[in-house]
Order: structure tokens, then C-alpha cells, then sequence
């Protein structure tokens, strides 16, 4: 985590950007919300326009696989 | 060829924070692991939750500063016992100091022991001492921006308790948006606007550590 000072884990998150289609502004906010919520997501960040996805996360704590359900819970279609 | 093994630090301090768990549950001693950036807070709020709460139940501080012992004065004044552990520019307590510093205690007097961390948003989230509970200061002074931007404290702590809010008028402070971004973070966790000046929430505050400090005796 802090990587200015060398403590704490090293590379334990791992940070995934990709597309979604099928946004609307609030799905798109909605996301954020909810995968922020994710054990081990730190940070998450949407374009709604073009669907341009990024989410920094620990897959120790959340699966990759457990952030994609959260895209098609929804009607969304991650594109990794 | 030669191949170099890196001890797992963080294995370790995780270990050691297992062992002092072990030991406060053990005692029925619970734990708080009071963090947030320097100037939140955190002696002020203790300095209120002791008048509050020290002739309630037996409590100790153990305080964490890089240098001095300026917060372990503050504390004395108080009449409750107090340990200093000095990091000497190390940014976080860890399990280990905890460790060393808990053996010059009396656990068996003791129903809460506080472990004020060093003043900083961001390294003490990761190193675990073995406590029940993490609670996060923060001040209106700091920004309503501060929780996206060092996520995990937030996600860590069981509460986060908003400082000063006497002086959000003054301060470009969004409550709402600041409190919508924590419990996104951490769904679940309990939001409280403080004032140490003004006295708000500090009640609030102290009925959920009794309840805390109670839980952990009937345990």
C-alpha cells in the first residue's frame, strides 16, 4: 500500500482496466458504489460515455470473477 | 545460482498480532486501534472519552508518536496509566511494540486499552496489533475528500468519527458526500460527527465502546 515508505504488502492489488457497454450515468454511479463496497476494492473509476472501466482490487479478498457478476447482475457486459 | 529468500514481514507482524489477540481475549481486555492523520484528533477525543469514561471502567493508553511523548502527558493528566512507544520515525506501530509494550501492563486490571497509532492515514491500516477494533478521526479540516484517497483506513475501521464538526461552517467541508463515500467503502460501517470542543457524539462515542468493553467481558 504505501509504496513512499516500502511498508505494508507489496503488489497485493492488482489494478484492471477494461470496457463496459450498456452504461447509463446511473448504472455507471451505481457501479462504483457497489464494487467499492468489495472487500479489497480501493478505488474504482467509471466513464460512463465510453464505458471505460478501472478498478483497483485485491484478489485475495474479491475474485475476479465476483466483480464480473457484479456487471452482469445488472445487464452489463465487461469487456476484458 | 543463488537464491535469496525476503522474510515475509508482514506474515510475521500478523503473527504476532494472532498471539497478542490471544492474549486480550484471553484477559477480556478490548482492544482499540485508534488511527487517523496527525492533528485529527485522536488525544482530543480521548481526552474526552477518559473524562467520560475512566471512573466507568478500567482503561490504558498505549500512544504511538514518532518522537515525543507530548500525547503521553496529555493522557497522564488524566490519572489513567499511559505507555509511550516511540518509533523513532517508523510510521506505524506494528505487533511487536505492541508485544514488548503490553508486558509492562496488568492486563488483568485493565477492561479497555486504546493503542493511539502515529498521526497517518495510510501504514497503520496495514499492520494489525492484535486489536477487536480499528476506529478512523477524521476532521472537516482534513477535506471531505480524504476517504476515496486513502481507502483503506476507512475499509479497516469498525467506525469513523468525523472531527471538529463545530468548525464546518468555517471549512469547505461536503458531510454528505464525505459520509456517502465511507460507508461506499465499507458498507455497514457506523458514521459519527464529532466536536471535542462542543461536546457532539461524544456521548455516542463512549455508548459504543461501553457496549464494545461489554461484549468482550461476557465473551
Amino acid at each position: 500500500m504505501c509504496k513512499e515508505c516500502g511498508c505494508g504488502h507489496e503488489g497485493g492489488n492488482t489494478r484492471l482496466q477494461f470496457t463496459v457497454h450498456g452504461y447509463t450515468a446511473e448504472s455507471a454511479q451505481a457501479m462504483e458504489k457497489e464494487l467499492l463496497g468489495l472487500p479489497g476494492v480501493l478505488y474504482v473509476h467509471i466513464h460512463a460515455h465510453d464505458g471505460e472501466t478501472t478498478v483497483d482490487y485485491n484478489p485475495e479478498k474479491t475474485k475476479l470473477g465476483d466483480i464480473l457478476q457484479s456487471f452482469s447482475a445488472r445487464g452489463l457486459e465487461a469487456v476484458l | 545460482m543463488e537464491i535469496k529468500v525476503i522474510k515475509n514481514i508482514l506474515g510475521e507482524n500478523d503473527r504476532l498480532a494472532a498471539e497478542n489477540q490471544a492474549m486480550f481475549q484471553d484477559k477480556k481486555v478490548f482492544v482499540l486501534n485508534f488511527m487517523g492523520s496527525p492533528g485529527a484528533g485522536k488525544t482530543s477525543v480521548l481526552e474526552k472519552t477518559m473524562e467520560r469514561l475512566k471512573d466507568k471502567i478500567k482503561m490504558a493508553v498505549i500512544e504511538g508518536d514518532l518522537f515525543t511523548s507530548k500525547d503521553a502527558e496529555r493522557i497522564d493528566k488524566y490519572g489513567v496509566p499511559v505507555i509511550q512507544i516511540n518509533t523513532a520515525g517508523g510510521c506505524h506501530l506494528d505487533a511487536n511494540m505492541v508485544q514488548k509494550t503490553v508486558k509492562e501492563m496488568n492486563l488483568d486490571e485493565l477492561d479497555l486499552l486504546v493503542v493511539e497509532n502515529v498521526g497517518n492515514l495510510v501504514c497503520p491500516a496495514e499492520f494489525p496489533v492484535g486489536e477487536d477494533a480499528r476506529a478512523v478521526v477524521l476532521s472537516v479540516t482534513e477535506g471531505d475528500d480524504k476517504p476515496l484517497k486513502y481507502p483503506l483506513m476507512f475499509k479497516e475501521s469498525e467506525i469513523a468519527l468525523i472531527n471538529k464538526v463545530d468548525l464546518a461552517p468555517y471549512c469547505n467541508f461536503n458531510m454528505d458526500s464525505a459520509k456517502q463515500d465511507i460507508t461506499s467503502l465499507h458498507p455497514g460501517i457506523e458514521v459519527l460527527e464529532v466536536s471535542c470542543t462542543k461536546g457532539d457524539g461524544l456521548d455516542h462515542w463512549c455508548d459504543w465502546l461501553l457496549q464494545k468493553v461489554a461484549a468482550k467481558k461476557g465473551k
